[in-house]
C-alpha cells in the first residue's frame, strides 16, 4: 500500500448546484453536509491524506480576492479547459495573508491526516496581475504572502501541502525556473509539512531533472500529459513522487490492475523517499457521480500498490 | 452583400421570462408550448429586423443551449451531469459512449419558421464538431481527433446539407472551443473542411477569443473552407474614440490575418457581450473604420457583437444592437 490523496476542488451535487443558483435557505446546511460526505468518502477509500473538498470555492484563487488591494477582474479560461476563473488584480502591493485559506476551510471536519492545496507563486503570478509590479517581483511578493498561509496551515495541523504548478507545466518551454525556485524557497522556508509540487496541463518530461532541484519535498505529475515512461528515466532519491494516474478529465474509470502495475514499476525504477498516488488535478471537471468512482478507485489503486 | 458593413447578430439572445414560465407551467399542452415558442421566435425576428440588422436569426430561442441541444439529438452521447463553466454556471456535459450518428435535422422546425417569417437575410448557427468533441468526455473513440472527424462527417455534414436543402444560404458553424487548444489547430481545420464538404452555401465560422488573440487561427484561415469568420475583438479593445493603434488595440490581429494572406470576410465583434455598458455609435464607427483599414478592404468587413448576447438582459442586448447598427451607418457615411 502507498499513500494517496486528491487535488483541488470537488464537484457540487446537482442539488447543491441548484441551491447555489437559487440561494435556497438550506444552502449552508447543504455545503456542510456535502463536505462531510466527501470527507467520509475519502476516509472510506482509505486515502492517505484527506482534503476539504472546497465546495464553496468558485475557483482555486478566489479566496485571495479578500486580500487588501485586490479587485476582481475579467473571467479567464483555465488554460485550455472549458472552465473559467476570475482574474485578481492587485492594485497595490501584496499585503496580508496568513489566514485566507484557513478561514475558507472546514478544518474541524478533517481528520489528523489532512492535506491542503495552494497555488505556487509562479503560477499565481502567471494567472493574475499586479498593477505596479513586474511579474518577477509580483511572484516573489506572492511567495512571501503564501508562506504566511503555509505556516498558518501547518499550525492548523496540515501535514501535507500540495503546491499546484500548472503554469510551470503549461509554459514549460519558456518558464524561468530560477524564479520558480526562488519563489518556492521563500514559500517553503520553515514550513514543517511535506510540500509536493504538482505539474499538470503540460508535459514536463524534458525538464524533470531540473525540476528535481526545486526546494520542495516532492514532485507530482499528471501522467496523461507527462508520461510514466518519461518519469521512469529519473532517480527520485531524496524526493517524494506523487503519481497523478487517476484522470479527473475522463468519466472512464481507470483499470485498477493496470495502474497498480505501472505504479509498481515506476516506484521500483525511480526509488523515491515516499510515493503517493493521486488524481491528476481537480475532480470538479467531472460530475459528482463520476468523481465518487474516481475517489474509490484511487483508494483501491493505492492499497494495491507496493510501498517504497 | 452590396451594402458596405452589413450588420448581423451571432446567435443567442436571453430567452424572454414569459417564455420560460409558460413552457414550464404544469399541464401545458404540446400545442401551447409550440405556439409559445413560435411567439418568442417571431418576437426576436421582428425585434432584430426592426433594430436594423441586415442578417438575422431567431436568437436561438428554441434551443436549450448550444451544446446540449445538438447532443440531445445525436446518437452516441449520454449525458453525464453538470460541470462548472464558472462560479455557479454549469453545463450539462455528455459522454461519447458509442459511434456518433446523425438522427434527424434537429433545427428543421426552427429553420422553417425563421425562413417563413423573416424579411431579412438569415444565417443559421450550428454548433461545430470540434466544440462538441472538446466539451464531451470521449469513452468510445481511440482519440479526440477520431471523434472530431466522425462528428464532422457523420453529424455536421448531413445537418448542414439538410439545412441547405431547406433553403439555408448562410450557415454559421459555432466553434467557441475552436482556438482553445493551439496544438490541435490542424484537426480543427480538418473538422470544418469535412463538415462542409459538398455543401453549397456561404460558410461562416464563429470562434471565441481563447487567450491567444487568434494568433493560432491566422495561419489556418485561408486553408479552412469558410467565406467569413465572426470573431471577438471588442472585449479587449479600449473605449476611447479614434482609429489610432493605441485606441484600437483589440483589433491589431486583423493585420496578422492579412499578413497570412487571408482574403475572405471578417465579421468584427464591436460589442462586448460580457458587460452591460453600451458602446456608443461613434465607438462602433471607429472600430469599423480601423478594421477596414487594417484588413485593407472595407467590403470584407461585416459588423456583429463579439458573441451571442444571451448573457445580457434583453433590454441591454437590444441597446447594444441598436448602437451597432447606428455605428455601422456612421462608418458608411464616413467612407462615402
Amino acid at each position: 500500500m502507498i499513500s494517496s490523496y486528491t487535488l483541488g476542488i470537488y464537484p457540487r451535487s446537482e442539488e447543491l448546484i441548484e441551491a447555489t443558483r437559487k440561494h435556497t435557505s438550506n444552502l449552508s446546511n447543504l455545503f456542510l453536509k456535502e463536505t462531510r460526505d466527501y470527507i467520509s468518502l475519502q476516509k472510506k477509500a482509505k486515502l492517505g491524506y484527506v482534503c476539504d473538498p472546497l465546495l464553496k470555492w468558485d475557483d482555486i484563487f478566489r479566496p485571495f480576492g479578500n486580500l487588501k488591494a485586490v479587485k476582481f477582474a475579467a473571467l479567464n479560461r483555465i488554460y485550455e479547459m472549458n472552465t473559467f476563473y476570475r482574474k485578481l488584480s492587485f492594485e497595490d502591493a501584496v499585503t496580508g495573508g496568513g489566514k485566507i485559506v484557513k478561514s475558507n476551510l472546514m478544518i474541524s471536519l478533517l481528520p489528523k491526516n489532512r492535506a491542503v492545496c495552494l497555488a505556487e507563486p509562479y503560477t499565481f503570478a502567471d494567472r493574475h496581475q499586479s498593477k505596479h509590479k513586474r511579474k518577477e517581483e509580483f511572484a516573489i511578493d506572492l511567495a512571501k504572502m503564501l508562506r504566511k498561509e503555509a505556516l498558518e496551515l501547518v499550525k492548523a495541523g496540515f501535514k501535507l501541502i500540495q503546491l499546484i504548478g500548472p503554469s510551470i507545466a503549461y509554459n514549460i518551454n519558456k518558464v524561468d525556473l530560477d524564479l520558480v525556485k526562488e519563489g518556492l524557497k521563500i514559500l517553503t522556508r520553515d514550513v514543517k509539512a511535506k510540500t509536493i509540487l504538482h505539474f499538470y496541463f503540460g508535459d514536463v518530461s524534458k525538464k524533470i531533472e531540473k525540476l528535481l532541484d526545486l526546494p520542495v519535498s516532492g514532485l507530482g505529475f499528471d501522467t496523461t500529459t507527462t508520461p510514466i515512461s518519461a518519469i521512469k528515466k529519473h532517480s527520485f532519491s531524496g524526493k517524494s513522487l506523487a503519481i497523478g494516474i487517476v484522470d479527473s478529465y475522463t468519466t472512464k474509470v481507470e483499470n485498477k490492475q493496470k495502474c497498480i502495475s505501472e505504479i509498481n514499476q515506476l516506484v521500483s525504477k525511480t526509488r523515491p523517499n515516499e510515493a503517493f498516488v493521486t488524481t491528476n488535478f481537480d475532480l470538479e471537471y467531472l460530475p459528482k457521480e463520476f468523481a465518487i468512482k474516481k475517489i474509490l478507485v484511487l483508494g483501491e489503486i493505492a492499497r494495491g500498490a507496493k510501498d517504497v | 452583400m452590396s451594402k458596405l458593413f452589413p450588420t448581423q447578430e451571432i446567435g443567442s439572445l436571453k430567452k424572454p421570462s414569459w417564455l420560460l414560465s409558460l413552457v414550464k407551467k404544469p399541464g401545458i399542452s404540446i400545442e401551447e408550448k409550440a405556439k409559445t415558442r413560435n411567439d418568442a421566435a417571431l418576437l426576436n425576428i421582428r425585434t432584430l429586423e426592426d433594430l436594423g440588422l441586415d442578417i438575422i436569426y431567431d436568437g436561438e430561442v428554441r434551443r436549450v443551449e448550444m451544446y446540449e441541444e445538438p447532443v440531445r439529438y445525436t446518437e452516441g452521447f449520454d449525458f453525464a451531469g453538470r460541470v462548472r463553466s464558472w462560479d455557479n454556471k454549469y453545463y450539462n456535459k455528455a459522454r461519447v459512449i458509442g459511434p456518433v450518428n446523425y438522427k434527424k435535422n434537429f433545427h428543421e422546425d426552427e429553420f422553417k419558421f425563421v425562413k417563413q417569417n423573416a424579411k431579412k437575410q438569415i444565417k443559421v448557427p450550428v454548433t461545430g464538431a470540434y466544440t462538441l468533441a472538446d466539451w464531451s468526455y470521449n469513452e468510445y473513440y481511440k482519440s479526440k481527433e477520431d471523434l472530431i472527424i466522425a462528428l464532422a462527417k457523420k453529424v455536421l455534414r448531413p445537418l448542414i446539407k439538410d439545412l441547405v436543402k431547406l433553403g439555408a444560404k448562410i450557415v454559421q458553424i459555432d466553434e467557441p472551443a475552436g482556438t482553445s487548444h493551439p496544438s490541435e489547430m490542424d484537426v480543427f481545420r480538418e473538422s470544418i473542411n469535412e463538415s462542409v464538404k459538398g455543401v453549397n452555401a456561404k460558410i461562416v465560422v464563429h470562434a471565441c477569443f481563447s487567450g491567444n488573440d487568434y494568433k493560432v487561427l491566422a495561419p489556418q484561415m485561408s486553408e479552412i473552407k469558410a467565406q467569413q469568420y465572426t470573431l471577438e475583438f471588442a472585449n479587449r479593445d479600449t473605449w476611447n474614440l479614434g482609429t489610432s493603434n493605441k485606441a484600437r488595440k483589440g483589433f491589431h490581429v486583423l493585420k496578422l490575418f492579412k499578413e497570412y494572406g487571408y482574403k475572405g470576410e471578417i465579421g468584427i465583434g464591436v460589442t462586448d457581450v460580457h458587460i452591460d455598458d453600451i458602446e456608443s455609435p461613434q465607438l462602433v464607427r471607429d472600430r469599423i473604420l480601423y478594421a477596414a483599414k487594417a484588413l485593407g478592404d472595407p467590403t470584407k468587413i461585416y459588423v456583429n457583437p463579439d458573441c451571442g448576447l444571451r448573457t445580457r438582459a434583453r433590454t441591454v442586448a437590444f441597446k447594444k444592437i441598436k448602437s451597432l447598427v447606428q455605428g455601422a451607418e456612421l462608418a458608411r457615411q464616413k467612407l462615402k
